[in-house]
């Protein structure tokens, strides 16, 4: 079966999701095996279809079809960051309210929009900023590039740095409401982070890293390093 | 090793395949129960050929199409009769105990 241009054109869309290095391998080849599976007459491309093109898209952008279990480990650990990094902005406006309550409430706290300007607004912008860092580096990773290790470990030490800080201000005058889970949130992404960070340097994965760079040096026109 | 990875590599096992013809070998070893779509087949070969268990046989433009057809290498076949005979010890120590039992195996 050939299937319809409007078919192929669908799903040369889906397809688009996969890194460009993979599509020019093996796109053709893939829009084939789709084309040949497909029912006859059909014009678009399934649900089912389109999400196992997406899941496998999501594997190849984050290296986890070829790195070794230690790294894909350490990749899933970092895309849980992210996941745990938008959590916390999630919990930040799902409470706002009630924090806000409690916080007008104490005589000793400062003007709310200087609590807002101070704590609230760090978190919002940060959060995605702090999301995307994570999954770039667990990309990074996850494709082997030489730099993502200490680039991991240079992040994972700022989160050492911003838990150090948060404990340091809790016992402090400024402490924020007990219904606020800045600490314990910053630790799990501390711990999630110290664990990828054993793991990226694990004896069964520094090899990963080694031989992707030999295989990009002998390939540099390869940009994604496939 | 996963039945997926399992099952492609028991399709190559008597010589080389095409992606769509892998899809079909596996569909008809499992009696029909899995259907491996193309982006999870293509994330399985991506990943046994970079762990060295199958290799690109040869290529050729069918209908103007590229297919490609991949075979196991001498790793992929020791890997997939270690795989065959722990399965196998496995089922035979499981049908030994049922049977007693009377379990109808």
């Amino acid at each position: 079966m050939t299937g319809s241009p409007k078919l192929e054109r669908r799903y040369r869309r889906v397809l688009a999701c996969y890194p460009k290095a993979f599509r020019r391998e093996s796109g053709e080849e893939i829009l084939a095996v789709l084309l040949a599976t497909a029912a006859e007459g059909q014009r678009r491309a399934g649900l089912a279809e389109s999400v196992d093109l997406i899941r496998g898209a999501i594997k190849m952008h984050l290296g986890l079809s070829r790195s070794p279990r230690p790294v894909r480990n350490a990749v899933r650990l970092m895309c849980a960051g992210a996941v745990l990094t938008l959590a916390a902005l999630v919990t930040v406006l799902v409470t706002l309210s009630r924090v806000r309550a409690g916080y007008v409430q104490d005589p000793d706290a400062g003007p709310w929009h200087t609590f807002v300007l101070t704590q609230i607004v760090p978190v919002l912008a940060g959060a995605p900023v702090g999301a995307g860092v994570w999954l770039w580096l667990a990309g990074a990773n996850g494709r082997g590039y030489s730099w993502a290790r200490p680039a991991f470990t240079a992040f994972a030490g700022l989160l050492t740095t911003g838990l150090l800080i948060g404990f340091g201000e809790g016992g402090g005058e400024d402490a924020l409401p007990s219904t606020w889970p800045d600490e314990t949130a910053a630790a799990v992404l501390w711990l999630v982070g110290l664990v990828a960070v054993v793991l990226i340097y694990s004896e069964a994965a520094s090899p990963y890293y080694q031989r992707r760079a030999a295989t990009r040096a002998a390939t540099p026109a390869n940009g994604t390093g496939r | 090793m996963q039945e997926a990875t399992f099952l492609i590599l028991t399709a190559l096992a008597d010589g080389s395949q095409h992606g769509y013809g892998i899809i079909t070998e596996v569909q008809e070893i499992s009696g029909g129960r899995v259907r491996l779509r193309a982006g999870t087949l293509y994330t399985a070969l991506d990943r046994l050929r970079a762990d060295g268990l199958i290799e690109v046989d040869r290529q050729e433009i069918v209908a103007g199409r590229l297919r490609r057809y991949y075979r196991l290498t001498p790793e992929g076949t020791r890997r997939l009769a270690a795989e065959a005979a722990r399965l196998q010890a496995n089922a035979r120590a499981a049908l030994t105990r049922l049977t007693p039992s009377g379990v109808e195996t």
